[in-house]
């Protein structure tokens, strides 16, 4: 059995007699130790399958497993991190990364001396008492990992993790995260919808089509990290990753029988254009 | 003039401003209200003067009619105030949160909440001085005029919580007892906060008025209709006057908490 199992996964979403099936049939095991990204078009279910794994959401029929036990709900083996960071503003910085370890009665001498390791570890010792609100996106999105990884959890899920920061940032946060994975092994599943970041991090990327979300294809990439971006591999994979996309939302362009969009011209530019994978600057 | 010259940049020049100004302004009331007392020529409105001095009296010595100094009539006020306050904070705040968590509860009290609202406290004034007593109802009357504030603000923060805060309480492991305590309750407390700054000014009113029709031991309401039936009007001025500065400080209290912990938690 993997680390993490989803078993045929489908969920229909039921709102006003209104039925949106989010995810059609997803079968996806995931190794120990391993990074693999979701990639897809915005609103295709890639926060849904997260939230699954997390237990905040329940599937409509399908089974996720972790580490051999079938998830019924969220706990702190699963960790996640939120493309709104999702920090507590009433509590300064250590207190936020301390919240996990203080529900799980921990007592307070550990619980400090791991929070200090995991401030240390996301470079943030300075701002141990500094409240949330006077960080910068980049500093609140350490503090929301350092938050997840205290806990030691089996796996950190990722929702757009760094969806919400400028181009330099972004960058700059994806090298530390992989600075991260080398001191802790952790297991992650990373959502987001930034090609050049999926190849820059994943060891596995999953495309999903668009809604009601498959899986599309499945790209392994065995080269060791921090990878070149410039490299020719790099490049190429990426402007294959970028076809497998495009074809996704040039198939809604086309208004296939069986689902017609029901939206207007202006409202489907839109999101067409918020869905271009490639429409972030990140990559230099 | 005199070589001084006002700099925006140095706090004291701005504080000296500030302190000018608001003498300027009270000087103004005084000599407004000297002249109209002078041209409107009734006893019912004294000339400053004549208040001040009845100050001095009241606060040394009390009035002959109730025995009772200014300080034991801001006493009796303050009290009954406070435990309106402190039973309106234990029934509001627990039944905000049950009501902003549960969609039955809130569909189900809506109804008699919303039918109970529009009356005015103070018109429960008689009922609840006959069906309990003479102390005791004009509480309850501080109590209504607290407590729909201070409910209506509790079930609004509820409602605001960001779902992604309770969520990443659940991921980091706390039970559903932990996530009310630890996540909701914090989340509420600026919207609680801001129900009691509105509730204090309501209940201060409510707690004179209510005095008013309550004639017994002592209290800022009682006095004052006690000495207009004596037409001792510049008592009367005095009563208004500390009503004024004992509201002042009750809703600048929990302004001031209100300011310091919003600045602690970021908000504007
Ligand atoms: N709680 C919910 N109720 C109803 N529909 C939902 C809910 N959550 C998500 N959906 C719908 O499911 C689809 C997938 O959403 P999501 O997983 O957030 O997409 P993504 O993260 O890929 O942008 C969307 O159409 C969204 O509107
Ligand atoms: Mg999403």
């Amino acid at each position: 059995m993997s680390y993490i199992e989803l078993n045929n996964i489908r969920k229909v979403f039921k709102k006003d007699d209104k039925e949106t099936v989010a995810i059609d049939d997803i079968s996806l095991h995931i190794e120990k130790e391993e990074l693999v990204s979701i990639l897809g078009p915005s609103g295709c279910g890639k926060t849904t399958v997260l939230r699954m794994i997390a237990g905040l959401v329940e599937p409509t029929s399908g089974e996720v497993f972790v580490d051999g036990t079938k998830v019924v709900a969220p706990g702190s083996d699963r960790g996640m991190v939120f493309q709104d960071f999702a920090l507590f503003p009433w509590r300064s910085v250590r207190k936020n990364i301390e919240f996990g370890l203080e529900v799980n009665g921990v007592p307070k001498e550990e619980r400090t001396a791991r929070v200090d390791k995991y401030l240390e570890i996301v470079g943030l010792e300075k701002f141990a008492d500094a409240r949330v609100h006077e960080l910068s996106g980049g500093m609140k999105q350490r503090v929301g990992i350092a938050r997840a990884l205290v806990n030691h959890p089996k796996v950190v899920l990722m929702d757009e993790p760094f969806g919400a920061l400028d181009a330099q940032t972004r960058n700059i946060m994806q090298a530390g995260l992989i600075k991260i994975l080398d001191k802790t092994d952790q297991t992650i599943v990373f959502v987001t919808h930034s090609v050049d970041e999926a190849v820059f991090l994943s060891d596995r990327i999953v495309i999903l089509t668009k809604r009601p979300a498959r899986i599309k294809d499945v790209i392994e990439i065995p080269w060791p990290r921090p990878r070149d971006r410039a490299s020719p591999e790099f490049t190429a994979l990426r402007k294959r990753i970028l076809t497998e996309l495009e074809q996704e939302n040039v198939m809604d362009q086309g208004a296939p029988a069986d689902k017609p969009p029901k939206l207007t011209g202006g409202l489907l530019n839109r999101i067409r254009h918020r869905d271009r994978p490639d429409s972030e600057t990140g990559d230099k | 003039m005199f070589g001084f010259k006002y700099d925006t940049e140095n706090k004291w020049h701005r504080l000296g401003r500030l302190l000018l100004i608001m003498a300027a302004s009270l000087l103004t009331f005084v000599y407004v209200w000297w002249i109209l007392a002078i041209i409107i020529n009734t006893p019912a409105i004294p000339t400053p003067d004549l208040v001040w001095a009845a100050m001095i009296k009241l606060f040394n010595e009390g009035d002959i009619q109730t025995g009772l100094s200014m300080w034991d009539h801001m006493a009796a006020s303050l009290k009954r105030f406070l435990g309106g306050f402190a039973l309106a904070f234990g029934v509001a705040v627990p039944l905000g949160l049950l009501i902003g968590y549960s969609r039955f509860l809130d569909e189900f009290s809506r109804p008699v909440l919303e039918f109970l609202k529009p009356i005015a406290p103070i018109a429960w004034a008689p009922v609840f001085i006959f069906a309990t007593t003479l102390t005791i109802g004009p509480i309850l009357v501080v109590f209504v005029g607290i407590f729909f504030p201070l409910l209506y603000n509790t079930i609004f923060g509820v409602k605001k919580i960001e779902p992604s805060l309770t969520d990443a309480a659940k991921t980091l492991g706390a039970k559903e007892r932990q996530v009310f305590y630890k996540v909701m309750l914090p989340c509420t407390t600026p919207y609680i906060m801001n129900g009691m700054r509105i509730g204090f000014g309501i209940g201060w009113m409510c707690i004179v008025a209510a005095e008013m029709i309550a004639p017994l031991g002592g209290g800022l309401g009682y006095f004052i209709s006690l000495q207009s039936t004596l037409s001792n009007w510049p008592y009367v001025f005095v009563g208004l006057g500390v009503i004024s500065v004992l509201g002042i400080l009750t809703t600048g209290l929990v302004d001031y908490a209100y300011r310091l912990m919003a600045k602690r938690m970021g908000i504007e």
